[in-house]
C-alpha cells in the first residue's frame, strides 16, 4: 500500500479500497463552503446530480490509456471556448499534449460539476477548470513521487510522462488498476447565477513555461456541425413525442378570453391545451401542429391592452413617464473632485443625450426545447441553454418541485447571446407544461414571430452627458447619467402565462440580478480627469407595471450587458470633446490615459489603421449633397481585465442618409491570447453584431405589442454589410491573466462609428441606430 | 403520397401535399441538416439545392416537388462532391466535400446554426464559379436567393475566406 500524499494545497486525495477495472483519478467535488441547501447529507455532491453520491462528480479524469476527461458546467455558445481555451488551459496544467484530452463534457445539469452560465467564461484567467486541473497536476506530481521515490521538486513532466531520478511513469500507468480521488474545495451556489467556485490557490503553471496556450487549436465540433453529424437541440426525439405550439397573446397584457375550438375534422390527431393565459395545440404530426395553432389563433379572444408607449414616443416616455425615484442612484467609485464648479467656470461645454434603442437577441432559430415530465414528477429538459443549473431551478420553482426533480440536457443550438442565462429563453417551460398536461414528452418549437415578439430584448437606454474642457484641452470635468429600466428578467414567460411560480419581476431590491438597479458597468479609463460623476438611475421595464400579466417590454442582457448601454454615450462623448478641444481622437484618449495598456491599444489601432491624425471634423466634411464622404472614428472599452480599442472608417452619402462602414480595426490587450484564430473569429463576428446594432436593428412597438416580427421587420447584417476587418492581437504574457469578453467586440463598433459620421459631415448623431430617414434630419438639423 | 429524390436515394413520403419540405426532411426522413430558421424563406438556414439551385426547403411543398428532382441536403454534399470527381467509392467513404473541408479549415462556424444555408450557398457559387471574387461572393450571398442568408454570430469573414479556400480545393481536384 503506497502512502498517499493526504492533502496537496487545500485538496485531498484518498484511495478508494477497491480496484475497478483500468482505474481512475476523478477529481471530484468537496463540500467546503458548498452552501446548505446544495449539500447532500449522504456526502460531498448536490442533489439532482445523478452522479453516485460516493463518487462524486469529477472535473477531470486521468484514465490509464493516458487520455483525459473534463467536464465543466458551462454551455457552448458557439464561442467553443470549452472545446479550445479550455482544453488548452487544462492540457497546460497537467503538462499533456492538447489531444490527449478527448472528452468535453458540458453544460448538463446530471454529468457537470459547476453551474453557472455561458458568459465569463475565462473569469478573470481562473476558471475553475483551471484551478481543478492545477489540483490534479500536484497530486499526480504527488503519486508519481511516491512511485518513483523521487522528491517533487526533481520532477518533470513531459506529455504526461513524469521523469526524474533516471525514472519515469506515465499519467496513465500511475493511475492504473486504482481508484483515487481527489476531493477540492469549493464555494458558491449551485443554481445560481454564479454557480460554484473552485477554492484555494494551487501553484499555476508559469507563463513562460507554456507550450499549449497560445496556438490556434482548432474547436473539435466544427466537423461534426459540418458533416451533419452533431446532435442539434432540433434533433432530440423522444417516443411517443408531440410537436408543441403554443398561441401567444394578442398583446403584452392581454388575458384569456376564450380560447378557439379546433377543429377536429380538419386536425384529427391535434390537442388543445390552455392553462390560464397558456394556450397551446399538440400534435404527433408537426405541419398539423403549426396549421391547427394558426386556426385556433384565429378564433381566440384576448383581452385588448394598450399600455406601451409605442416607440415612436419612446425616448420621452422613458424620461418623463418612468419611475427613476424609486430605485437608488448608483455611483461609481471613481466619483471625485466637484464636477458643478468646474463646470460653472469652463469656457468650453458640452451637454448632450444619447439614445438607444431597444434590440433583439435575435438567434438564427427561435427558441425550441423538448420536455419529458414522468408521472413520479421527474422532469427532463432538453435544451440549449446558458445556465442549465439555473433553469433547472427555475423549472423546479414553477412545478413547485425542487431542483433534483429537475434534469436538463444541453444541445448545440443556435446562439443565444445572452437571453436564456436566467432560463427564461420560452419554449422550456411552456415545453415542461405541456408534457405534464398531456403526460407525453412535447417538443416546443417557437415560429419566427412568437421569437421576435414574446422573446426578452436588450434594453433602450439614454444617458445625459456635461463635460467641460480646460484651456490646455484637457477634460476638467465630465459627469454622465446613465437611465435604463431593469435589464434582467428572468422569469420564465410561460409560467407567467399560465399563473405559476417564477422568480419575481423586476423590483426595487438591493444586490439582486432582478433588480431595477442599474449599476455601473463601464470602468472610467480617463483617469486624469480631475472632476467626475458617474450615475446609473435604474427603473422598471416599459409597461411591466401597466400589464396585468407584469410582462411589457421584458429585457435581459444582450452581449456586453448594461456596459454597451453605458460605453456608447461616454466613448461618443469623449470623441465630441476631442473635437470641441481641437484635438485627434485617438491622441486625446492616450493624453487622459494612464495605463500603458490602454495606450498600447490605441497606438497599436492607430497605426493598423493607418489613422490620419487630425481634428473632427475632417477639412473635407460636408453635410449636404449627393457626394460621398468619409471619416473615421475611435471607440475604447475595459472590460473583463481586457483593454479594447476600435476604429471604424465609414462613408456617408448626405443626400441619401446611408452610411457604409468600409474598415473595422480592432485591436484587444487580453493580457495572454489563449487561441488566436478563435479570438479572432469571435472579434469579427462581434464586430458585424456591433455594425447591426449602430445602423439597422430596433426593435419596433407599437402601444400593445412588438411590431417587428420577422427578418424584414428586423434585419440583421448581411454579408452586404460587411466591413473589411481587421484584427489585431496584442499579446501581453507579462499581465499573467487570460482576459475575457469577446463579447465586447460587439459593442464597440457604434461609438467608433458615430465619431466617424461626424469627421466625415460635421454633424453629431446621438441616438442608435442610425437609419437613414434618422441620419437625414440630422443632417438637416 | 408522393416520390422524392433525396441524396440520390428515391423516398415514398406519406405527408399532405402542402407539407413544406423541410419537416419532410427532418422528420420523416430524419435529415436534420436543414434547421428551421423562420419558415418565411428570409435566412437560409433551412436551405437545400434542388438541381444544384439553393432552395429554402420551408418554402416549398411537398406536392411542388416532381421525383426527377435531385434533392441534396448537408448529408448528401460529401457524396455530390465524390460523385462529381468519380472518387473510388473507398476514397469516397473518407472524403468531405471540399466545402465541408474550407469550412473546418478555416473555422468558419461560430454557434453553426446558419451555416447549413451557407454550405449550401456556397456549393451552388462554386460549381458554376469555383473562382469567385469577393463581391461575387457576396452578391451570391445576398442578392442571388429570395433573401440574404443571414448569421447572427457575423462569421461572413470566415465565409468569405472559407469559400476562397474551398474554390482552390476543387480546382486542385482535392
Amino acid at each position: 500500500m503506497r502512502r498517499i500524499p493526504a492533502r496537496v494545497f487545500g485538496a485531498s486525495l484518498s484511495r478508494r479500497n477497491f480496484l475497478r477495472a483500468g482505474g481512475v483519478l476523478a477529481v471530484g467535488l468537496g463540500a467546503v463552503g458548498l452552501e446548505v441547501a446544495h449539500t447532500h447529507a449522504a456526502g460531498p455532491t448536490v442533489p439532482g446530480n445523478s452522479l453516485d453520491p460516493t463518487l462524486p462528480s469529477s472535473w477531470i479524469e486521468i484514465h490509464p490509456d493516458n487520455t483525459v476527461l473534463m467536464r465543466t458546467g458551462k454551455s457552448d455558445f458557439g464561442q467553443g471556448t470549452v472545446y479550445t481555451a479550455y482544453r488548452q488551459i487544462v492540457a497546460e496544467e497537467l503538462s499533456v499534449p492538447f489531444e490527449a484530452i478527448t472528452t468535453v463534457v458540458q453544460g448538463d445539469t446530471d454529468r457537470t460539476p459547476d453551474g453557472s452560465g455561458a458568459f465569463d467564461f475565462l473569469g478573470s484567467g481562473m476558471p475553475n477548470i483551471r484551478k481543478a486541473a492545477a489540483y490534479t497536476y500536484q497530486a499526480l506530481l504527488g503519486l508519481a513521487s511516491d512511485h518513483l521515490g523521487v522528491p517533487k521538486d526533481k520532477l518533470t513532466v513531459t506529455d504526461g510522462v513524469v521523469s526524474g531520478g533516471g525514472k519515469s511513469i506515465s499519467y496513465g500507468d500511475l493511475v492504473k488498476d486504482q481508484q483515487l480521488k481527489l476531493t477540492i474545495p469549493v464555494s458558491g451556489d449551485l443554481t445560481g447565477i454564479g454557480g460554484l467556485s473552485v477554492e484555494g490557490n494551487p501553484p499555476m503553471k508559469q507563463v513562460s513555461e507554456y507550450k499549449i496556450i497560445g496556438k490556434s487549436f482548432q474547436n473539435s465540433v466544427t466537423r461534426s456541425k459540418v458533416t451533419a453529424k452533431e446532435t442539434w437541440v432540433t434533433d432530440v426525439r423522444l417516443p411517443g413525442m408531440l410537436h408543441g405550439r403554443v398561441l401567444h397573446p394578442k398583446t403584452l397584457g392581454s388575458k384569456l378570453i376564450s380560447a378557439g375550438a379546433l377543429d377536429k375534422t380538419k386536425f384529427p390527431t391535434a390537442q388543445l391545451i390552455v392553462k390560464g393565459n397558456l394556450v397551446a395545440v399538440v400534435s404527433p404530426s408537426e405541419w398539423e401542429a403549426i396549421q391547427a395553432a394558426e386556426a385556433v389563433a384565429g378564433s381566440t379572444q384576448w383581452t385588448e391592452w394598450k399600455g406601451l408607449p409605442g416607440n415612436a414616443d419612446l425616448f420621452r416616455h422613458l424620461r418623463d413617464d418612468m419611475d427613476w425615484k424609486s430605485t437608488p442612484v448608483t455611483k461609481a467609485p471613481t466619483n471625485k473632485g466637484n464636477v458643478e464648479a468646474a463646470l460653472r467656470s469652463a469656457r468650453k461645454k458640452l451637454s448632450a443625450t444619447y439614445q438607444l434603442s431597444y434590440m433583439k437577441h435575435a438567434p438564427i432559430g427561435p427558441s425550441m426545447a423538448v420536455a419529458d415530465v414522468s408521472p413520479d414528477g421527474m422532469v427532463h429538459v432538453h435544451t440549449h441553454t446558458q445556465n442549465p443549473q439555473q433553469l433547472r431551478a427555475e423549472i423546479a420553482m414553477m412545478l413547485k418541485s425542487t431542483p433534483d426533480h429537475v434534469v436538463v440536457h444541453t444541445y448545440s443550438g443556435p446562439g443565444h447571446y445572452g437571453r436564456s442565462n436566467g432560463g427564461n429563453a420560452g419554449a422550456e417551460d411552456e415545453a415542461v407544461l405541456l408534457s405534464q398536461a398531456t403526460g407525453k414528452p412535447v417538443r416546443v418549437q417557437w415560429m419566427r414571430a412568437d421569437d421576435m415578439q414574446w422573446s426578452t430584448q436588450s434594453p433602450a437606454a439614454f444617458s445625459d452627458v456635461q463635460l467641460a474642457i480646460d484651456d490646455n484641452g484637457k477634460l476638467a470635468a465630465y459627469q454622465i447619467d446613465h437611465y435604463m429600466p431593469a435589464m434582467q428578467d428572468d422569469r420564465l414567460v410561460g409560467a407567467v402565462l399560465a399563473g405559476l411560480p417564477t422568480q419575481p419581476a423586476p423590483y426595487v431590491v438591493a444586490d439582486s440580478i432582478a433588480s431595477t438597479s442599474n449599476d455601473l458597468q463601464d470602468p472610467w479609463t480617463y483617469p486624469t480627469t480631475p472632476n467626475l460623476l458617474e450615475h446609473g438611475h435604474g427603473t422598471f421595464q416599459v409597461g411591466q407595471q401597466a400589464s396585468p400579466t407584469a410582462i411589457g417590454l421584458r429585457d435581459h442582457s444582450m452581449r456586453t450587458p448594461g456596459q454597451f448601454q453605458q460605453n456608447y454615450p461616454r466613448e461618443l462623448a469623449i470623441s465630441e470633446a476631442a473635437a470641441l478641444a481641437g484635438a485627434d481622437a485617438i491622441q486625446f484618449r492616450i493624453d487622459h490615459s494612464t495605463d500603458e495598456r490602454a495606450i498600447g491599444v490605441l497606438k497599436a489601432v492607430r497605426e493598423a489603421s493607418g489613422w490620419q491624425t487630425h481634428p473632427s471634423p475632417q477639412p473635407a466634411a460636408s453635410a449636404t449633397g449627393s457626394a460621398t464622404v468619409t471619416g473615421r472614428g475611435v471607440a475604447l472599452m475595459f472590460r473583463s481585465q481586457t483593454w479594447w480599442a476600435c476604429v471604424a472608417e465609414v462613408s456617408v452619402t448626405p443626400s441619401t442618409g446611408v452610411i457604409v462602414v468600409d474598415k473595422v480595426t480592432v485591436a484587444v490587450d487580453p493580457g495572454i491570447v489563449i487561441n488566436p484564430q478563435q479570438l479572432k473569429r469571435q472579434i469579427q463576428g462581434g464586430t458585424v453584431m456591433g455594425i447591426g446594432i449602430a445602423l439597422m436593428e430596433e426593435v419596433a412597438f407599437d402601444q400593445s405589442s412588438v411590431t417587428t416580427d420577422d427578418w424584414i421587420a428586423y434585419p440583421i447584417p448581411s454579408m452586404a454589410d460587411l466591413p473589411e476587418i481587421n484584427v489585431v492581437l496584442v499579446h501581453n504574457p507579462k499581465v499573467g491573466t487570460y482576459g475575457a469578453g469577446s463579447e465586447a467586440a460587439n459593442a464597440l463598433a457604434a461609438p467608433a462609428i458615430a465619431a466617424a459620421f461626424h469627421d466625415a459631415t460635421g454633424k453629431n448623431i446621438r441616438r442608435l441606430p442610425m437609419k437613414p430617414a434618422y441620419v437625414q434630419a440630422v443632417l438637416s438639423s | 403520397m408522393a416520390t422524392i429524390t433525396v441524396n440520390g436515394v428515391r423516398h415514398e413520403v406519406h405527408a399532405p401535399g402542402d407539407t413544406p419540405l423541410l419537416y419532410i426532411l427532418r422528420n420523416e426522413l430524419l435529415l436534420t441538416g436543414p434547421q428551421f430558421g423562420c419558415g418565411l424563406a428570409q435566412c437560409g438556414a433551412c436551405s437545400v439545392l434542388i438541381d444544384g439551385k439553393e432552395t429554402r426547403s420551408c418554402a416549398v411543398a411537398l406536392s411542388d416537388i416532381t421525383p426527377k428532382q435531385e434533392i441534396t441536403t448537408l448529408e448528401g454534399l460529401s457524396a455530390r462532391w465524390s460523385e462529381q470527381m468519380h472518387l473510388p467509392a473507398e476514397e469516397a467513404k473518407t472524403t468531405l466535400h471540399p466545402v465541408q473541408q474550407a469550412w473546418i479549415d478555416e473555422q468558419t462556424p461560430q454557434c453553426g446554426f446558419c451555416q447549413n444555408g451557407m454550405m449550401i450557398k456556397a456549393t451552388e457559387l462554386l460549381e458554376s464559379n469555383p473562382k469567385p471574387t469577393v463581391a461575387q461572393i457576396k452578391a451570391a450571398f445576398t442578392t442571388s436567393g429570395p433573401s440574404p442568408n443571414v448569421c447572427r454570430c457575423g462569421t461572413y469573414t470566415a465565409i468569405i475566406e472559407a469559400v476562397q479556400h474551398a474554390g482552390q480545393l476543387m480546382v486542385e481536384g482535392k
